[in-house]
């Protein structure tokens, strides 16, 4: 009974934490940025799927699709105010721009935060469950809007999955994260392959705010934490690798989701911190990562 | 290195540094204290809501102060300092408020932790300090232990163990009697405030007759509730008293999303706002929480003016802190009167004489000998502090129930432990 | 230009910084003397990432453990030089330890060790909450002093004094070194160099004035908390002020905390918004000033290479 509670608890986590890292792998596998306001970028989804369903009669489904669409803008935002701006300056030593696109896209998300903590006051919110009730799994009362939740993480991971390996866009979006001067002197334009990576991550981000505001609930205090959660999957899992980062989502998940049920709940996140601290010294590439 | 690299870096850090220093030399000169205006310092978090209803409150108390004839015939000022809820950041515009802008008393935030950090510097800086909600209750034992140093520190609301008592007692009038509960968990956020809180709830509720099953605390920072009411539902408790204020929307929409079949009540800081029931999409409903009042509910004759004033100038209902805030500034004006002066040693004096018809009940502050230095005094005759109801959007009252009189009613889902509630 | 002019124009700067509690008024002084042991902060941070190029997102790693290390010391009776000490013992053996093995990682490697390194002290110091005061913080017994002059002379002078050490390092043969690591590892390592060992160094060094300041700053506000010595957002202050300073410059360092601090003073009457402003103007920096204010003093006509 009570396995069976932590099994499906966790898996929900589980796949809402895959669904975050899911975007920030692929925007540093293809784009080699690590975008430190990605946080920022769900919680704007978050905040205003919320308002929208909260201020408009346009129901739960309404304000998601609105949440998402403003993830997106977020996304786009980020890179033409932030990212590109770093990658053509001419003053910026290529060998440095890593540095730059971390401290920009951190100033980034401190202004997002500080920005909805001006419009939206920093209370946390929560949508409306898409789905409302509870269902029994055997004896486990399990909510229907966590089942949709994790049902839509896969689904949409499943999606980008197919779109990356099975499509001329994610052929080009894999060749350019392998040898993008190759890919340029192939004729493809990269800022238009970049381009297409930020509007994917920013439906990812979107979606995976979205779906957060309906379980967990969001506030713009949460931004960092988001950050912080996203980059210790993607880095667990290896950088740039999806399914390493899927595979580490579930054992950070999992880890937190045991130590709250069998240890103590004050201590959630302390044995992710040390799986990830003991997987880095051994395997310093994380799980499923290249060199 | 080349003389030349050397040169031009001195150069350059010369240059900056001047210009650095130039910058403060050309800032406003510090005004000497005359008959102009008293000032008052207001540091809070504004983009929280109890934070903005702290300056709201506060500037509400100057204009009514001023309205009629000010203090010793000198107006007061409020000036706002936003502290971000760091204690760093506190700290600085403590400073600023102090040495810069001169003002003669500080009221400041609702997080123990930033309050702490300011008490240390209202003992150093001789800064009549009030805080109108932090409840740890060391910041009252750091007054009682080195009075002479710390007696500028005050608190305009009640410290979490006289939180823990009020909740006990009002478990004995609500819950124990008519409702025949009989057990009880506590679950609170591991945070300072929640020690002695917990620690006053397992010493009193016994005392009215309720059996603690079980203590769950959890990391603040937890978004993931499942298992905190797993835990406490294998225990099989009638109620859970919480003690929250980190979260407080997320343990409240999951408690309706997963339907726990247990009341939630105790302190819930969250669910005090007015907005609470809109934060949690109607999830709050059933919710029993401490609070100052609730809208409609005359405490005092003082309470309905102030709430009507404040909907009137700022188009909402204010958290508790505004109605402290308000208070606090009354009575350091009241302490500045009485004294005639605005030497923080007589206002501490004058503070301390404090007895006057707050918002939320007679507002005085406990003595030297007393337990709770400077700390809010509880009980019939003072401030009792009031628990409400979520019912249908609506926060009802529900305790005291000589005023109150509200009738709980809970969400199907909720089982009792025999329905004979109505 | 001469060369007595520059040498001229310290001068008059480390007198008009050491006059200042002459004609400065309490509250800027105290604005000044956190910001100076923010500058320390900021140059020992940069020794580590300007010039053996490692992005560390724990100096309040290493900050914190010399704050807490003082603080607890001090609350075991011991004076205040002791203490300071004892923390920065703390903090530098409290660096080894994550020093030897985070260096063989690399880029965001070694700047996530580095980050967990930080939520783990954060989670240690509220589980043991009975000896560290939890999120609350510990009040320490003793002070520097409450004098505002005393204190800002205190500050003023240890910043100085570390500016002064850690600029001559920078400029040794061991700067050099590790700025040859951090800017071709490989190469560095055909010369003959071993790298490890010069970062090691570095990171001690920078451990090492990092945990005195982080004492130095207990002592000065009389409480150590995660909020004030450990929290991320301190950690981001030190990488912008030096970002903004410019990186590999040491002094720039110092100056961008200083500015950094200053400016959050006096835009505090935007209020809620001064952050927001802050930071913005500091993204703009970035982008449009990426050598920072010293940067452009020493190379204004650099060009991507």
């Amino acid at each position: 009974m009570l396995i069976l509670q932590i099994l499906i608890d966790g898996f929900v986590i589980s796949a809402l934490y895959g669904l975050g890292a899911v975007g920030f792998t692929l925007m540093f596998g293809v784009c080699g940025v690590l975008n430190l306001a990605h946080g920022g970028i769900m919680v704007i989804a978050a905040l205003i799927g919320w308002w929208v369903a909260a201020t408009y009669p346009v129901g739960p489904y309404g304000g998601a699709l609105a949440g998402i669409i403003a993830g997106m803008a977020a996304s786009y935002v980020t890179y033409f105010a932030v990212i590109r701006p770093i990658q053509r300056s001419r003053v910026i030593p290529k060998a440095e721009e890593e540095i730059f696109i971390l401290t920009g896209t951190l100033l980034w998300g401190i202004m997002i935060q500080v920005g909805l903590d001006y419009v939206f006051s920093n209370n946390p919110v929560t949508m409306r469950a898409l789905i409302p009730g509870v269902v029994s799994l055997a004896g486990v009362r399990t909510p229907l809007n966590e089942l949709l939740i994790a049902v839509v993480c896969w689904v949409v991971i499943g999606a980008v999955s197919l779109l990356v390996n099975r499509t001329r866009i994610g052929k080009q979006l894999l060749a350019a994260s392998i040898n993008p001067r190759g890919l340029t002197l192939l004729g493809f334009e990269m800022s238009r392959i970049y381009l297409i990576v930020w509007t994917i991550y920013g439906l990812l981000a979107g979606i995976a705010g979205v779906l957060l505001a309906t379980f967990l609930g969001a506030a713009s205090t949460n931004a960092g934490a988001l950050t912080a959660s996203a980059f210790t999957v993607v880095i667990l899992g290896g950088l740039g690798s999806v399914p390493g980062s899927l595979i580490a989502a579930y054992v950070v998940g999992y880890a937190e989701t045991i130590t709250a049920y069998l240890v103590a709940p004050t201590l959630r996140p302390i044995p992710a911190l040390l799986i990830l601290v003991v997987v880095l010294y051994l395997r310093p590439q994380g799980l499923l990562g290249r060199r | 290195m080349s003389h030349r690299l050397g040169n031009r870096f001195i150069v350059g850090a010369t240059t900056a540094l001047a210009l650095s220093l130039g910058a403060l030399v050309a800032s406003p000169p510090a005004q000497a204290a005359g008959k102009g205006p008293i000032k008052i310092g207001v540091i809070s978090e504004e983009s929280a809501i109890v934070g903005q209803s702290i300056s709201q409150g506060a500037q509400l108390a100057a204009d009514d102060i001023n309205a009629h004839g000010g203090v010793m015939g000198r107006k007061i000022v409020i000036v706002t300092y936003d502290d971000h809820a760091s204690a760093a950041d506190a700290v600085r515009a403590f400073q600023r408020a102090a040495e810069q802008d001169h003002v003669k008393a500080v009221v400041a935030t609702f997080i123990s932790e930033v309050a702490l950090a300011i008490e240390p510097w209202s003992a150093r800086l001789h800064m009549p300090t009030v805080t109108p909600a932090a409840a740890s209750d060391l910041i009252s034992k750091q007054v009682h232990d080195k009075y002479a140093q710390y007696k500028y520190m005050f608190e305009a609301w009640l410290p979490a163990p006289l939180l823990a008592q009020s909740i006990c007692d009002s478990a004995d009038d609500l819950l124990v009697k008519p409702l025949h509960i009989k057990t009880v968990a506590i679950m609170s956020e591991d945070a300072d405030w929640t020690k002695p809180l917990d620690e006053g709830l397992k010493s009193c509720l016994p005392k009215v007759g309720l059996t603690v099953t079980t203590e769950v605390r959890f990391n603040p920072d937890t978004t993931d509730f499942t298992p905190i009411f797993n835990k406490i539902e294998a225990t099989h408790p009638n109620l859970i008293v919480t003690g929250i204020a980190h979260v407080g929307v997320q343990p409240t929409v999951q408690w309706h999303d997963q339907q726990v079949p247990i009341p939630l009540g105790g302190i819930s800081a969250q669910a005090t706002n007015p907005t609470f029931w809109k934060d949690t999409n109607g999830a709050a409903n059933g919710v029993i929480t401490q609070t100052g009042t609730v809208q409609g509910l005359a405490i005092t004759p003082r309470t309905l003016p102030v709430a009507a004033e404040f909907i009137k100038k700022y188009g909402h209902f204010p958290a508790f802190t505004g109605f402290t805030a308000y208070d606090a500034v009354r009575a350091l004006a009241a302490a500045m009167q009485r004294e005639h002066s605005t030497n923080p040693d007589k206002i501490v004096v004058g503070m301390e004489q404090t007895h006057m018809v707050g918002t939320l009940g007679n507002l005085g502050f406990y003595g030297r000998k007393d337990q709770f230095t400077h700390a809010a005094r509880y009980g019939k005759g003072w401030i009792t502090s009031t628990f409400m109801q979520w019912q249908n959007g609506k926060q009802v009252c529900i305790w005291p129930t000589d005023i109150c009189h509200g009738k709980l009613e809970f969400p199907p889902f909720v089982k009792l432990p025999r329905m004979a509630a109505k | 230009m001469g060369r007595s002019l520059p040498v001229l124009l310290l001068i008059v700067a480390l007198l008009a910084g050491g006059s200042a509690p002459l004609w400065l008024g309490a509250y800027f002084l105290g604005v000044l003397t956190t910001a100076f042991y923010f500058g320390v902060f900021a140059m020992s941070w940069d020794l580590l990432f300007g010039f053996a190029g490692e992005v560390n997102f724990g100096p309040t790693f290493l900050i914190g453990l010399g704050a807490y290390g003082a603080g607890l010391l001090n609350t075991a009776g011991l004076p205040i030089p002791l203490c300071l000490i004892g923390g920065a013992t703390a903090s530098v053996l409290g660096g080894l330890a994550l020093a030897v093995p985070a260096l063989r990682l690399r880029g965001p490697y070694f700047g996530l060790i580095t980050l967990v390194a930080v939520l783990l002290l954060i989670d240690l110091i509220v589980i043991f909450a009975g000896v560290t005061g939890g999120e609350i913080g510990m009040m320490v017994p003793d002070v520097l002093s409450i004098s505002a002059r005393v204190n800002y002379w205190y500050a003023f002078g240890f910043m100085v004094i570390s500016g002064a050490i850690l600029f001559g390092l920078s400029r040794s043969a061991l700067g050099l070194i590790l700025q040859a690591t951090g800017q071709d590892r490989i190469e560095a390592q055909a010369l003959g160099f071993n790298v490890t060992k010069h970062k090691l160094a570095a990171f001690s060094v920078s451990a090492l004035f990092s945990g005195l300041a982080g004492g130095m700053l207990t002592f000065y506000e009389g409480t150590a908390s995660v909020d004030t010595v450990v929290d991320l957002s301190i950690a981001v202050q030190i990488i912008i002020a030096v970002v903004l300073g410019g990186r590999r410059t040491i002094l720039g360092g110092a100056l961008g905390a200083i500015a950094l601090l200053l400016a959050d003073e006096l835009l505090r009457p935007l209020g809620q918004l001064n952050t927001f402003v802050v930071s913005g103007v500091a993204l703009l920096g970035i982008l449009f000033l990426p050598d920072g204010v010293l940067g452009l003093v020493l190379h204004p006509r650099r060009v991507r290479e």
